[in-house]
């Protein structure tokens, strides 16, 4: 089945198609044309070539052919018409001087009369042309006189419907019989003399006359019959052979009375001199030739067709100059051709197809001219979505090179470990062999108790036991702990962090919190200090940013009297307060780089100046530090010191948000409503489930802080005990693009993350060209967005489409984000597949992804414990958040 | 053998006549009877022969005659056979309009008369009226269909009209009528011929060349020549010629010149050189068939110079001149002293006949008849001595040849 649409599409858009078919359709037009005025197009075809015709230089007759004419001597010899006899004797004579043909301008059509031999005559020349077999008669229906041995040729000119004889019919038919003309059969039998095997009668049906002079018998050499005769009688063999001897004789006994034919030159002929005309053309193999019907048709349509296509390609009067020109061109090629090739190209049908092209164009390029645009609209979308798709390739491509990248350094350090314990683990593979049979026993032993531990499981959950009050005691023990700190938790990872963070507390390691603003970082460095051994000594909490950068070593360090105006007495600095105890330097990110200095050698070295003192003071003081900014992205920023940063990163917990951890919300809501209420002297409000409903689907970008505002404004402002939905109000319902920039202002270092993002969008998330903005390296820019994709995917609950979302911003990116972040998280899963746990799994993973921001590291791990617990994976993490799931 | 003796009869018979030659073979000669019918021997029905009947002397007393012959229509104007004797006489005069109205009236006193209508139908085909000549011979055919001359004028009427068809079956009709008739033989041969149906035109043709049709004997010369219908025999075509030419028909004398010609032919490689010299040999041996009571007594005796040895005055000059004619040296040799000094009262010397066989077997090329003829113009033998004449003669002879003549002429 043929594809109309397409074709149709196909066929507004391709210039050459339209211009084919309009050439083609100029073409019949332009044949239509000429149908109703067939004179006037005729002569007007024929114009350049009867011009030529009659200008040119006079054309060769050839040596070959013989005219033996009649002449006003033998007129009044022999009469006006001649006795047959006397023609045989002719026929005979040239005959035996070796001529190579014979033609007889005579019709075979009547008896002789009496008077001109009769019967004896005819039979006279009936023997002639015997002798000399064959011999050319003219054709005629009636002919009386038959022999074997006349071939009969027509004389017969076509006349132009100007009225103008220009051809010749190689062939005709008369009376359902196939005539050839009289010329080409004089040539045909010539040509058979030198070379019997070949027969050159021309393949064409007609051929055009090439006129020797004006056309006329008086331009062609003729041999009067007077002196034919005269020789014949004297037997003068020599002159005889001169004129017969290998030449194509042609015989003209008769008057010619009528010259019925106008030839282009003006000059009327008749048949038989026209013949004349072929025959010395073809002799002199000097032929005008003419294209056919179908060649006549071709062109006109070629020429029309590309006077179309100029007029279609080009625009406004360029088009017309391109058209003439081609018009030109061909005008100038036809010339060339008819004068070096005597090949006649047709003029007034190619001319008066261009003309009608001109027009047709014209109309088909403004009733088309619409459907173009919607045509081009279309392609301009198809090629957008191209150009998308092209895109999106890209940075497949792009990601997978990283990936790659990535792997190939984990493998490059990975086989440098291996090189470096190829020779411990030769001597250990002995060893290790032993202890293969024996952790084999234990695996099956491990094996059994699993299977036994599965199946308490499955009955416990049979049993429908009440998910959560049964915990596990460890877990139970932390969350009490917790609760006495102030830490209001139940989520595992924090939980867990809590345990990590009371082993650390015992050790003197600097501990650096991270962690949104609201996470509870002043909690947990409290919580440092009172599990220390120091819980009994000083706490002191530092907001470095609120400190005035004049003021910072004052505060710090303290100062000496007189040391500054103002300083009226000695005062101890916050380190010196702290002493034998713990600071916690809030926001350290916020620092300025010459206090980073500062502060850097007073951790290396326990001690400082006051100021204004000469003596240093050495203290003994554990050092929590705390920020919500991306200190490894400052480091290779530069705004923040790489050795403070080293020297401070002994201990690091990344403190997850209250969206992380949702299922602490409802307890923290408990005691922030508790604890309100009880500030409040008023009975602990209720919160219903559509309020609790929202507030666990909230954002929370403020974090805890901000949920405690949100309690505190909902219990102000309400009058009921039981608190609905309708009492929280949060500033509207946040888009995209606000979520995204609370999403940057809550992320570490969010600043910097916003703009990186910003850059990155505006780009259209093409990394090369991000990093050429930021100056940084492209891994840089592809790893702080992976970064910040897993973050965002880690948010959204592992909802890839609303994680993209984010950071895309707008939806004109959104499918290239939404491939990176499939192929970043792809990779991620590729990477921990192998490993039997998350342990084991984020161990690879900080390997693996070393350059990655350590805030969104956690993400990492967020992902990769979630990604885990899917898949059932048996670790310890995993049990124990089974369990507290449970 | 009766067959050759009747063809060489017939042969000798003409060559001893002195016919006029025409110019050309196809035109008629001015004297002629306007008789339509080309026949140079009229056929020999009485009843037609009043159409050829007049002679010269009676031509000339013609305007008397007419005169008496309007005074019998005056006395007898309801006489049809009075009328068609003036129309007769005003034919001969050439008066073919009032020949045809006579006749015309003659028709309408006497309507069922066929010789009336043969006679109109005659006039007008000398008047060329072949479409009303036909419509009237037609009718006679009608009146009296054993009438052999207008079955014979209808074929020639027909013919000229291009029922060439019509035309054979009239005369074959004529021929069944009276099958002794050469000149519609002939016809019907050439009907024949140019219908391609040239063996039954060649028999008829041989047929009507021994009846004496020269036409007829020139194209069976032909035909033996090109083997049109018969075997090819060139020895036959050149008697056939002969025969014609001894009725003086001038075509055939122009084939036996180009024969010789071409016999006589510088360019010994030429195949039909050889040919022609072989049919002329043939020819001349051919000849002793006509004469069954002599034979060769040796190679350089020919017929003629036996003729003459026997003293057989009817034959034996004739017979030197067809053998001279044929190229033979020793004729020609005896000729030549035939030519200078006669023989006795049978033959007058400087006998024209012979020294135009001499001079046109020279002007042909043939040596001894040069060295003759030279020799003839050189002393004067029967005219004037012209040298530059003889000189003139040996154009063309190589010296050896010339020599014997030039020495005997006193010019060297």
């Amino acid at each position: 089945m043929l594809d109309w649409p397409k074709l149709r599409r196909l066929f507004i858009t391709s210039p050459q198609l339209q211009a084919l078919t309009i050439g083609l359709l100029a073409a019949l037009f332009a044949k239509a044309v000429w149908t109703v005025a067939p004179a006037t197009f005729t002569a007007f075809d024929w114009t350049a070539y009867d011009t030529w015709l009659r200008h040119r230089a006079p054309i060769a007759v050839s040596p070959s052919l013989t005219i033996v004419s009649r002449d006003p001597a033998s007129e009044e010899r022999f009469g006006t018409l001649l006795d047959r006899a006397l023609l045989a004797q002719v026929i005979t004579v040239a005959h035996e001087a070796g001529a190579t043909a014979i033609g007889l301008d005579h019709r075979l059509d009547h008896a002789s009369p009496a008077q001109l031999g009769g019967a004896a005559s005819d039979a006279l020349l009936i023997e002639a042309v015997h002798a000399a077999a064959p011999v050319v008669f003219v054709h005629d229906p009636d002919s009386i006189l038959r022999s074997d041995a006349a071939i009969l040729g027509h004389v017969v000119v076509l006349t132009d419907p100007d009225h103008v004889a220009r051809q010749i019919p190689l062939l005709t038919m008369v009376e359902a019989q196939t005539v050839p003309a009289f010329g080409s059969i004089l040539y045909d039998l010539s040509q058979q003399q030198a070379s019997p095997a070949t027969k050159s009668t021309e393949r064409a049906t007609t051929t055009l006359v090439n006129p020797v002079g004006n056309g006329s018998l008086a331009a062609l050499p003729t041999i009067p019959l007077s002196s034919v005769w005269e020789a014949i009688q004297h037997h003068d063999d020599q002159k005889l052979d001169g004129w017969f001897k290998d030449k194509v004789v042609v015989i003209l006994p008769n008057a010619i009375t009528q010259s019925p034919w106008l030839l282009p030159t003006s000059q009327s002929v008749s048949g038989i001199v026209a013949q004349l005309q072929l025959l010395n053309s073809l002799l002199t193999d000097d032929r005008l030739c003419l294209v056919g019907p179908v060649g006549r048709y071709g062109i006109t349509a070629l020429l029309a067709s590309i006077v179309a296509w100029c007029l279609l390609r080009f625009r406004g009067s360029i088009s017309l100059l391109f058209a003439v020109c081609a018009v030109t061109i061909y005008g100038a090629l036809m010339m060339t051709i008819l004068v070096g090739l005597h090949l006649v190209l047709p003029v007034a049908l190619p001319l008066t197809a261009a003309l009608f092209v001109l027009l047709g164009t014209t109309a088909w390029t403004h009733l088309t001219a619409g459907q173009r645009m919607v045509l081009l609209e279309r392609d301009m979308l198809r090629v957008q979505q191209d150009a998308a798709a092209i895109r999106e390739a890209l940075i497949l491509r792009e990601s997978r090179a990283e990936a790659l990248q990535e792997d190939l350094e984990a493998a490059k350090a990975a086989f440098a470990q291996s090189a470096g314990q190829q020779e411990e683990l030769t001597r250990t593979t002995e060893s290790l062999r032993s202890q293969i049979a024996e952790a084999q026993a234990q695996e099956q032993m491990a094996r059994q108790q699993l299977e036994q531990v599965e199946r308490q499981l499955h009955d416990l959950r049979a049993a429908g036991t009440k998910a959560g009050t049964v915990g596990d005691a460890e877990l139970d023990q932390l969350r009490n702990e917790c609760r006495q700190l102030g830490i209001i938790t139940q989520d595992p990872t924090l939980l867990r962090m809590f345990r990590d963070v009371k082993k650390g507390a015992k050790s003197p390691l600097t501990v650096l919190l991270l962690g949104e603003p609201g996470t509870g970082k002043e909690l947990f460095a409290k919580a440092v200090h009172r599990l220390s051994p120091r819980a009994s000594k000083t706490f002191i909490a530092v907001n470095m940013a609120a400190i005035s950068p004049e003021l910072f070593e004052s505060e710090l360090f303290g100062h000496m009297k007189g040391s500054f105006t103002g300083a009226t007495a000695d005062r101890r600095g916050y380190f010196e307060l702290a002493n034998h105890g713990t600071i916690f330097l809030d926001e350290i990110g916020d620092l300025r780089l010459d206090h980073q200095s500062k502060l850097l050698r007073v951790l290396q070295e326990k001690s400082f100046y006051r100021v204004g003192a000469t003596t240093p003071t050495t203290v003994d003081v554990r050092i929590v530090a705390a920020t919500n900014r991306d200190l490894q992205k400052g480091v290779s920023e530069g705004w923040f010191r790489e050795d403070l940063y080293f020297r401070l990163k002994g201990l690091v917990f990344r403190l997850p948000p209250l969206r992380e951890r949702t299922r602490d919300i409802p307890i923290i809501v408990e005691a922030c409503l508790a604890e309100m209420a009880t500030q409040m002297g008023r009975p602990v409000p209720k919160l219903s489930n559509d309020a609790l409903r929202v507030l666990t689907e909230h954002d929370w970008p403020g974090n805890i802080r901000e949920l405690r505002h949100a309690l505190e404004r909902a219990v102000a402002l309400s009058d009921d005990s039981l608190l609905t939905k309708n009492s929280f109000y949060f500033e509207g319902v946040a888009t995209n693009e606000e979520k995204a920039a609370t999403l940057a202002a809550t992320l570490p270092d969010s600043a910097s993350d916003a703009a990186v993002l910003n850059c990155l969008r505006q780009h259209g998330f093409d990394m090369q060209a991000t990093a050429k903005t930021l100056g940084w390296d492209r891994s840089t820019v592809t790893q702080r967005l992976k970064g910040l994709c897993f973050q965002a995917l880690v948010e959204a609950n592992g909802d890839q489409a609303k994680a993209a979302a984010v950071i895309a911003g707008d939806s004109t990116h959104l499918r290239t984000v939404e491939l990176k972040l499939m192929d970043y998280y792809d990779h991620l899963l590729s990477v921990i597949e192998p490993f039997g746990t998350a342990d084991e799994a984020l161990l690879d993973c900080k390997r693996r992804f070393k350059n990655l921001p350590d805030r969104h590291f956690a993400s990492v791990e967020t992902l990769v414990r979630q990604h885990c617990r899917q898949k059932a994976i048996p670790s310890t993490g995993l049990k124990k958040d089974v369990q507290s799931s449970r | 053998m009766s067959r050759r003796l009747l063809l060489v009869t017939i042969l000798f018979t003409a060559l001893n006549s002195q016919p006029p030659v025409h110019p050309s073979f196809a035109q008629a000669p001015d004297d002629q009877a306007p008789s339509a019918a080309p026949s140079e021997s009229p056929p020999p029905s009485i009843d037609e022969s009043h159409l050829s009947e007049f002679t010269t002397r009676e031509l000339e007393d013609a305007a008397t005659i007419l005169a008496d012959l309007r005074g019998n229509v005056r006395m007898f104007p309801d006489n049809a056979e009075a009328r068609l004797k003036l129309a007769q006489g005003l034919y001969r005069i050439g008066d073919l309009d009032a020949a045809i109205d006579e006749c015309r009236v003659a028709i309408k006193l006497n309507p069922q008369d066929a010789k009336a209508h043969l006679q109109l139908g005659v006039i007008l085909m000398a008047k060329q009226d072949w479409r009303a000549a036909a419509s009237v011979l037609k009718e006679a055919v009608r009146l009296d269909p054993a009438m052999t001359h207008a079955h014979y004028s209808l074929g020639s009427v027909q013919y000229s009209l291009g029922n060439v068809k019509a035309a054979i079956q009239s005369y074959r009709q004529a021929l069944e009528l009276q099958p002794h008739f050469p000149d519609a033989r002939y016809r019907l041969a050439l009907l024949l011929k140019l219908t391609n149906r040239d063996q039954e035109a060649v028999q008829l043709m041989e047929d009507a060349a021994q009846g004496g049709i020269p036409q007829a004997q020139f194209f069976l010369g032909n035909a033996y020549k090109s083997g049109q219908g018969v075997k090819k025999d060139l020895s036959r075509a050149i008697f056939w010629w002969t025969t014609a030419v001894a009725f003086g028909h001038q075509p055939a004398a122009d084939a036996l010149s180009k024969l010789r010609r071409q016999a006589l032919s510088s360019d010994h490689k030429d195949r039909r050189r050889q040919d022609a010299l072989d049919a002329f040999h043939v020819y001349r041996d051919k000849l002793w068939e006509g004469f069954p009571d002599y034979s060769r007594t040796d190679d350089s005796e020919t017929l003629g110079t036996r003729l003459l040895k026997e003293n057989r005055a009817d034959y034996a000059v004739s017979v030197l001149l067809q053998e001279s004619y044929a190229l033979s040296i020793v004729a020609q040799g005896e000729l030549a002293k035939l030519y200078e000094s006669g023989w006795g009262q049978h033959l007058a010397p400087f006998d024209k006949k012979i020294l135009t066989c001499f001079e046109t077997t020279a002007g042909e090329g043939f040596v001894p008849a040069k060295t003759i003829l030279a020799r003839i113009y050189g002393k004067g033998i029967g005219m004037q001595p012209d040298l530059q004449k003889a000189k003139s003669a040996l154009k063309g002879l190589s010296k050896q040849e010339m020599m014997p003549v030039l020495d005997e002429l006193g010019l060297l």
